[in-house]
């Protein structure tokens, strides 16, 4: 061979393989270095330029390089083939995987909204009336409701000891009574003691009459009359006193009661005041604390909606990897394409040298409509996009 | 009564994210995979806003909105385009077909919602 057309056809190669990587997208790269170097596998030897052929001076028969080249493209060809069908199944069992994935996060995430969203409703139910009565129809705040019950205890306790007040001043009145009804009894022993003497007078007045005889016969009556007069006063004061005997037992009795009610433990009232007052003030403080926790609450559940629309933002990937998988699909099968047009060129072709123009034409039209396709996925990120109304 | 948005869009996860964050603030969705489908679910039910997107099967979210304009019930309904698509080309293909906005994936849910309550109440 001569030297000067090795070199042409090196050169040929070497410019047909920049050419392939500069234009091509990366997919057809390695089905274009195998079809040039098949290419310049076959001219090479067709023109017994190898210089491996040269040197050894055996150069095979033109007919069976071409055999070869024809069988070498179509296994080219068929495993071009199979890896993009290979290629395009992965792709799309990555994009499937992402999707179910993607939509369970998604149901996920709108369920945690929800929760939260609830939560959030409690917590605000808890802050706006923590006492609401709805069985009475009353409704008021808690602070309120602590307030009411700090009032009706009060209250409670003042009366308890004006009642304390009034039994110690009733006790005394009984003092009085029973004192009154003992001077009463006293009185009745003096009536009594007078009902005898006039008794005793009437009997001696009786028997001074009887001895004057007929002329103290009146006297007689009269000393009687007084005699019985006496003896009913006497009956009328033992009367008086079993019933002031029974006034004072009753007055003892009520006496006894009040005092007991008097001397009833005031401390133990006002007593009861204090740790009312002490439980209602602890009470009022935990209100507030759960109030404040309820508040804290709410805050949280903002912060988990918002990071809830973060999340269902970032979820958005799925979309944008899917159409990106579906381009770099096409592009696989798209390379395929071109090494099978390549192939089929550079095999169906009787001159070698029209194949390779061939081969070389289609590669140069297909890696143009491969620039001019416009990518559809503007996002590089996954930021919110624009918004822009016309 | 809630207001009725339909969402068109071939992505499943895309339509359940615009109605999970349409739904949380009580609007009703009503789902389409394709222009196609959107198109005859926006006649089989009146919409008070179509937010579509443009690349689908079947039919694009231009040729939807040029088809739901064509409509007398859809003539004055806003439709936004929510898409991957942010050239100005497109934009102005979709102002010319009656697009009333444009918003580029992905989108935030808040945004969205903001722009929604703009556009409809």
């Amino acid at each position: 061979m001569s030297s000067s057309r090795f070199v042409l056809f090196t050169l040929i190669a070497v410019v047909l393989v920049s050419l392939v990587v500069w234009l091509a997208p990366p997919a057809w790269g390695v089905a274009a270095v195998v079809i040039c170097g098949l290419v310049f596998a076959w001219i090479g030897s067709r023109h017994g330029c190898t210089p491996s052929q040269a040197d050894r001076g055996t150069e095979p028969p033109v007919p069976q390089l071409r055999e070869n080249l024809r069988g070498l493209a179509e296994e080219q060809k068929k495993a071009a083939l199979d890896n993009s069908a290979g290629c395009g199944d992965d792709l799309e069992r990555v994009k499937t995987l992402l999707r179910e994935a993607i939509n369970k996060l998604v149901a996920s995430f709108s369920d945690m909204n929800e929760h939260i969203q609830a939560q959030r409703n409690q917590a605000l139910s808890i802050i706006t009336g923590m006492a609401e009565d709805k069985g009475s129809g009353e409704s008021g705040n808690f602070s309120e409701f602590v307030l009411e019950t700090s009032r009706t205890m009060e209250s409670f306790v003042e009366s308890t000891l004006t009642t304390s007040k009034i039994a110690m001043s009733l006790v005394e009145t009984m003092d009085g009574i029973d004192h009154e009804v003992n001077a009463i009894i006293g009185i009745l022993g003096e009536i009594e003691s007078i009902a005898k003497q006039t008794n005793l007078l009437a009997l001696n007045a009786a028997i001074e009459a009887a001895r004057a005889g007929e002329a103290g016969r009146g006297f007689a009556v009269v000393a009687d009359e007084v005699r019985g007069l006496s003896q009913r006063t006497n009956l009328f004061s033992q009367q008086i006193r079993s019933h002031m005997d029974t006034v004072h037992g009753s007055v003892s009795n009520a006496h006894d009661n009040i005092y007991a009610v008097a001397s009833m433990d005031m401390n133990f009232a006002l007593e009861s005041k204090h740790r009312v007052g002490r439980t209602m003030q602890r009470i009022a403080d935990m209100n507030l604390a759960m109030a404040e926790s309820a508040r804290s609450i709410d805050g949280h559940a903002n912060q988990v909606a918002e990071q809830v629309n973060k999340a269902v933002t970032a979820l958005q990937f799925q979309d944008l990897a899917s159409q990106l998988l579906d381009r770099a699909r096409s592009r696989v099968e798209d390379g395929a394409r071109v090494a099978r047009e390549m192939a089929d060129a550079l095999g169906q072709a009787g001159d070698p040298a029209a194949g390779l123009d061939r081969a070389r034409e289609i590669l140069r039209t297909r890696s143009a409509e491969a620039a001019r396709a416009q990518p559809s996925v503007a996002a590089q990120r996954l930021d919110s996009g624009d918004v822009e109304l016309f | 009564m809630a207001k009725i948005v339909l969402t068109v869009d071939d992505s499943p996860s895309i339509r359940q994210m615009v109605a999970f964050t349409l739904k949380s603030a009580g609007y009703e969705v009503l789902e389409a995979v394709d222009g196609e489908d959107g198109l005859n679910k926006a006649k089989g039910k009146q919409a008070s806003l179509v937010l579509t997107d443009q690349n689908m099967p079947r039919m694009d979210g231009l040729s939807l909105i040029k088809a739901l304009r064509g409509l007398p019930q859809y003539r004055s309904v806003p439709i936004l385009m929510l898409t991957t698509e942010s050239s100005d080309a497109m934009k102005s293909a979709g102002k010319a077909a009656g697009a009333t906005g444009w918003l580029v994936k992905p989108f935030d849910p808040q945004k969205l919602l903001e722009v929604v309550k703009k556009v409809i109440g």
